[in-house]
């Protein structure tokens, strides 16, 4: 374009500006309109270390982009834009910015908002993830008799200055699935949803919901989400990818989330629980299993492994995921460099991994694989026998029933059981001398011209001195505690919980309100509820970190009870589901299907916590796994029915069930999971064994609740869907059932075949052609969409 | 949970408002292809020389010294201690604090061909192909432990989560057969002591999960889960799906949901794959010659038998085919090993390049062969320790300049001094003749626009391209 006419344009665009208050532009917001065009197009180049910024220019920034440069006029002047080099430049077709070889170009739209953005004084803001939370009145709405608790309010405030009707209520029966989906991470039995259709009180719903959060399947269905943010494992994800010992941990996390722990205590334990002083002999057993947390790394036990590399990934592994699951932040970028998009700098990187340095990461390196240590090569110290919380509460649950029986035979056999109770061996942390850490230049851990750093927070958050750390060495329990102190106590814990209740939000509606629930940084996507997302945070920290008064504000409010039926105009305005029109819908996480696979089949083994569990596996699945070589033995007991979070968790090969259905491989932290729909997860349902087990376990339950076919096929629906099966669907059925008995009578050998899978007993007393015309028609149950979504 | 399905539900939202049925289907009709709108995709950026790649990884590390890079100057030094300038301040695997002698080479080497390419004595089949192949001697790679020198050969980076170069190339390009992954990883049956390897080495990271390379099993299902299960028969299962896509079109009537209507698809088409996948991976339809030029007896699970599957998978259009052989790890027993290595290796290798080349199809299919890393020319006992600072891979086909040597380390075969080439400049170049430019094979995750070449430069290796 002719410098003469993209004036005229910017002229054209500074008037349009300029028509005062009467202008039908809201203000431009650094925030929601200019940093995204400048993170996705400029920042690579233009960001904030200016040794590295192409031409010295930053453009992170108020100072460095108005500043003049040498030989150059500054690249933004604001209120002027017709003198901004950054929009001569973004309009200039011979030498564009972004330059072509970037292979970004920003359309006019975009083109106009920068130049709006200067004429109106280039105002910058700090990121919003990085200002605390503000408190804001509830916002009045036309329709004042739909919110039934302040969220609404918001969300229905944005749907109607949009013009968007929310969805109406969805039926009760869905109501109800869904809350058992979301709450258990398991479908309701028939009985139970009978007795809440039946339940006619007013708080029917809350005394579900109530009902509900007290269980301990709650927790295990929180604590499976946790696994993901913090990458629990059962084995060290490196080279032989042998079994470390973190089982008790689970228990624990599962402990803590049903005993409603406060988040931010939870928080603490895990960091520093080792540190802890002044607790109680059973709560200093819990917090030393809860420190296991930092010994979750991936640890390598190969060969000529150089210690001091290895001990370079292990704490960036560390400050990776601490980053990640507690502040929504990808600091792990700093391992090499400054952030480009966030304040974080490689100093913070190294001063927060130096947190850490008292942990004795050598200790892996001594046990290389040799093959007369092949088992133990994992063992190492700090390990502990120490008494599952889980396993304690069962303990006192027997010698308490055995202190009120009569009989003496059942007291022994109580006290035995309570007797066979033992401790087991769980990675702890433990303190040792601090090892040096020193800034690493570019990463390299054979540098060390870098200076030793000492432990601290990233510098634009706060200070360990500000928390009140003075005078000595902070350590992990204190960057437990700056996680989570209030900021007028030195702290950032509000924007830990603001991180937190977003994830909690995403997990009950599908979607957060920032969607981007891993990273809230400068590269994060826009938040659409600011002010509710912050509200939500203030509340959360108020209330005490008490994540079940928390969510069951969420899953009692209006919008929770709307149903996920989207009217095709919303559709199309909001197909993400940005604004909470209606309820989100979306495909069960892996551990759920499972789980939902063996609850209605009735197969599901419901003992809370314990050891690792192994389902069926395809043979030879860990046969690229050497050091030791490794042979897997599916359980022949109760634990082949236990639920997914107990499935044994190896990093290199992760069950390939729960692979199907994208299960990560814990890795690294997870905090969102993508959702695949794809034909190997189809085979899976269809194929493995464990469902075609839990179909003709499900068909024998039909045929033993009697009635006629048509009953016997609403049995099995009705378990799978939590709804009446339609006149249709069971005609399908029926003839599903008819060509399958004539299939099975005429080939009795390949009916008992297919009774055989699995290893729950068959009921002898069933004939076998009918119950393997029934397991056809659990199968396909099994298998519907509807009965592996969340609706 | 969290399921983000926006852009592809959007997409066919959309599609079923613009582009019509006729559209939705054909969409649906990709397997493991995106039935969605991939972002950040567009297909190839510029013409292809190349449609697809097999990659025969010689895990554990081969000996360029014992291959394809002669050093009769470290046969003269044989037994004297290597000179310190070579190794001072260098990283080093087992041989950490102990002695450094330096090893010379365990075999002969001569030219072959019109090229006249230097060629161990390992490897005479290989040297038969000499003409086809375009070696490069100045490798080198960042990792010194198996594990993480694999991670960075296939995912360009040892950062956890991140997607190998198969699944890449997926993304990129997207399928050419909709009833087979596009991906597609084979493993020959190992010997004791190898090494071992993750699924993290054919993982789709941060990508759509259908760009996840699928494992075929030598032994059982060549698919995990693809048979039946005891005492179905075909006959039964195809009931049982029709009984299932009855019911999910019932529910699809009244919910409308681009998911469910994938679901359905996905359904239809694993139950097709259940027939394709055994068809594919029985080697017995190939005749008695064939088999005998690979050295391949079905079933057995060999590389022999997976070079030959590579060529049928190929033929099916499958994009990227990652075979691995593990066993070259030789930190003592070198010649022995060496010599039982290539014998598995070396005939279905050269096997392979002819069987392509005389069907057409070595033109545009890219044989890349090499391992994670070379190794010492130090001795350790009567073997070699990890090296990363040069070594040998060879290419053939796929563009590649045929008969050519490129690169060079120096004269006892420690640093590559010549045209220098890394592991970003290998997929760099790969990517160029796949059509993918590999500055711009981009995916947004944590913020950051990912590429497979990382940050650090990358370039593409034009002398070794025709």
């Amino acid at each position: 374009m002719q410098k003469s006419s993209y004036l005229m344009l910017i002229a054209l665009v500074v008037a349009a500006c300029a028509r005062g208050p009467e202008s039908k532009h809201k203000p431009v917001s650094y925030n929601h309109d200019i940093r995204p065009i400048l993170a996705d197009n400029c920042f690579g180049c233009h960001g904030s270390d200016l040794n590295k910024a192409e031409g010295k220019l930053s453009l992170m920034d108020f100072a460095h982009a108005t500043s003049p440069r040498k030989d150059e006029p500054p690249a933004i002047i604001p209120g002027k834009p017709e003198q901004s080099l950054l929009v001569e430049r973004i309009r200039d077709a011979d030498d564009p910015m972004p330059p072509e070889d970037s292979h970004k170009t920003l359309t006019a739209q975009q083109k106009e908002l920068l130049t709006r953005w200067i004429a109106e004084g280039a105002r910058y803001e700090k990121h919003w993830a990085y200002e605390l939370p503000r408190g804001s009145a509830t916002p009045a709405v036309k329709d004042a008799g739909w919110p039934l608790s302040f969220p609404d309010n918001y969300l229905l405030e944005r749907l109607e200055s949009e013009g968007i009707k929310p969805a109406p209520e969805a039926d009760r029966a869905t109501l109800c699935r869904r809350l058992y989906q979301d709450l258990l991470g398991l479908p309701p039995t028939p009985e139970q949803l009978d007795a809440f259709l039946a339940d006619q009180r007013p708080d029917a719903y809350e005394r579900l919901v109530d009902q509900l959060l007290a269980s301990p399947h709650h927790a295990e269905r929180l604590a499976t989400y946790w696994f993901d943010l913090v990458r629990y494992s059962d084995t060290v994800g490196l080279h032989g990818d042998q079994e470390h010992k973190a089982a008790l941990y689970r228990d624990w996390v599962i402990a803590s989330f049903l005993k409603n722990m406060p988040h931010d205590h939870f928080i603490q334990w895990q960091l520093g629980g080792d540190l802890i002083e002044g607790l109680s002999p059973e709560e200093r057993n819990d917090a030393l299993i809860a420190s296991c947390y930092n010994r979750l790394i991936m640890t390598t036990h190969e060969g000529g492994a150089q210690p001091k590399e290895y001990t370079a990934l292990y704490m960036a592994d560390r400050v990776r995921n601490t980053s990640l699951a507690f502040m929504g932040a990808s600091m792990g970028c700093c391992q090499c460099h400054d952030h480009k998009y966030d304040p974080y700098t490689a100093k913070d990187f190294y001063a927060l991994g130096s947190v850490f340095a008292d942990i004795d990461d050598l200790a892996h390196l001594k046990n290389q694989y040799r093959p007369q240590n092949n088992r133990e090569v994992t063992l190492r110290e700090p390990e502990m026998d120490l008494l599952s919380p889980l396993d304690r509460q069962r303990q006192a649950g027997l010698t308490a029933a055995a202190a009120t029986e009569q009989n003496p035979e059942r007291q022994k056999a109580l006290l035995a059981e309570a007797g066979a109770i033992k401790p087991r061996t769980v990675m702890v942390s433990k303190a040792s001398a601090p090892r040096e850490v020193r800034f690493l230049p570019r990463g390299n851990w054979m540098d060390d011209s870098g200076p030793v750093m000492s432990p601290e927070v990233p510098r634009f958050l706060g200070s360990f001195a500000k928390l009140g750390v003075k005078d000595r060495r902070a350590n992990r329990l204190d960057f437990g505690r700056w996680l989570t102190a209030p900021d007028a106590q030195g702290g950032c814990g509000e924007l830990t919980a603001r991180v937190w209740v977003n994830r909690l939000w995403c997990l009950f509606y599908g979607q957060g309100l920032c969607p981007s629930v891993d990273d809230l940084g400068g590269q994060g996507e826009i938040c659409n509820h600011p002010e509710l997302l912050d509200r939500l945070a203030l509340e959360f920290v108020a209330g005490g970190w008490d994540n079940r008064k928390f969510i069951r504000m969420l899953v009692t409010s209006r919008a929770y009870r709307m149903s996920s039926v989207a009217a095709p105009a919303v559709m199309e305005k909001d197909p993400r589901n940005l604004l909470f029109a209606r309820q989100g819908r979306w495909r069960l996480t892996a551990e759920h299907i499972r789980d939902t696979a063996l609850a209605a089949s009735g197969l599901l083994v419901s003992d809370i916590g314990g050891p690792t569990c192994r389902p069926y596996q395809p043979e030879g699945y860990y046969q690229h796994l050497q050091f030791p070589d490794r042979t897997y033995h599916a359980d022949k007991d109760a634990k082949q029915w236990k639920r997914g979070v107990y499935v044994h968790w190896q990093r290199m090969f992760v069950h390939p069930m729960l692979k199907a259905f994208d299960a990560p491989s814990r890795e690294d932290s997870c905090p969102r999971r993508g959702v695949t729909n794809t034909p190997l997860g189809a085979l899976t349902v269809l194929n493995d064994p464990s469902f075609t087990e839990a179909a003709r376990v499900l068909a024998g339950n039909a045929l033993k609740a009697g009635g006629d076919d048509e009953a016997r096929c609403r049995f099995i629906l009705r378990r799978c869907l939590s709804r009446p099966a339609a006149e249709a669907e069971i005609k399908v059925l029926l003839k599903l059932l008819a060509g399958a008995r004539k299939s099975f009578a005429a080939r009795p050998a390949e009916a008992a075949k297919l009774l055989a899978v699995g290893l729950a007993p068959l009921d002898r007393s069933l004939p076998a052609s009918e119950l393997a015309a029934f397991t056809q028609v659990a199968r396909v149950a099994l298998n519907l969409h509807e009965t592996i979504t969340r609706d | 949970m969290f399921t983000d399905n926006s852009s592809r539900r959007h997409f066919l939202g959309q599609a079923s408002m613009g582009l019509g049925l006729a559209a939705l289907g054909s969409l649906g009709g990709n397997l493991f292809a995106a039935p969605a709108a991939a972002p950040g995709q567009s297909g190839p950026h510029f013409p292809a020389k190349a449609k697809r790649v097999i990659f025969l990884c010689m895990a554990g590390g081969p000996s360029h010294l014992e291959t394809f890079d002669f050093k009769p100057r470290l046969r003269e030094l044989h037994g004297k201690p290597m000179p310190a300038e070579f190794t001072k301040g260098q990283p080093i695997a087992q041989l950490q604090g102990k002695a450094l002698n330096c090893f010379g080479p365990q075999t002969g080497f001569k030219r072959h061909g019109k090229s006249g390419t230097e060629i161990s004595d390992f490897l005479p089949h290989i040297a038969s192909i000499a003409d086809d192949i375009t070696v490069v001697r100045s490798m080198v790679t960042e990792q010194i432990n198996h594990d993480p020198a694999h991670t960075f050969l296939n995912c360009g980076t040892i950062l956890p989560g991140r997607p190998s170069m198969g699944s890449w190339v997926t993304y990129g390009l997207g399928t050419a057969n909709a009833n087979l992954p596009s991906f597609v990883v084979l493993t020959s049956k190992s010997s004791q002591g190898v090494q071992p390897i993750g699924n993290r080495q054919w993982s789709a990271g941060f990508l759509p999960g259908r760009c996840q390379g699928v494992e075929f099993q030598s032994k059982g299902a060549p698919v995990h889960y693809v048979a039946n299960p005891d005492g179905i028969s075909r006959g039964d299962q195809a009931e049982a799906m029709q009984a299932l896509g009855e019911l999910n079109r019932m529910r699809q009537a009244q919910i409308h949901d681009a998911e469910l209507e994938t679901r359905i698809e996905q359904y239809e088409l694993a139950f097709r794959m259940q027939m394709s996948v055994p068809e594919l991976t029985d080697l017995s339809q190939e005749p008695q010659t064939v088999l005998d030029e690979y050295g391949a007896k079905p079933g057995d699970g060999s590389f022999a038998s997976n070079c030959l599957l590579a060529r049928r998978l190929a033929e099916r259009g499958v994009r990227f085919i990652h075979l691995y052989h593990r066993g070259w790890d030789f930190h003592g027993g070198l010649v022995s090993g060496m010599k039982e290595s290539c014998a598995k290796t070396d005939k279905p290798t050269a096997a392979l390049i002819r069987d392509l080349k005389r069907r057409g199809l070595l033109e545009d299919t890219l044989i890349v062969w090499g391992g994670e890393f070379g190794r010492t020319p130090m001795a350790q006992g009567d073997g070699r320790d990890h090296h990363i600072k040069g070594y040998s891979m060879f290419m053939a086909g796929g563009g590649f300049k045929p008969g050519i040597t490129y690169g060079a380390t120096d004269e006892l075969g420690y640093h590559a001094v010549e045209n220098i080439v890394n592991v970003r400049d290998l997929h760099a170049t790969l990517l160029k003749q796949l059509g993918l430019d590999h500055q711009r094979l981009s995916y947004r995750f944590q913020g950051l626009d990912v590429k497979l070449t990382g940050v650090k430069p990358a370039r593409v290796v034009k002398e070794i391209l025709a």
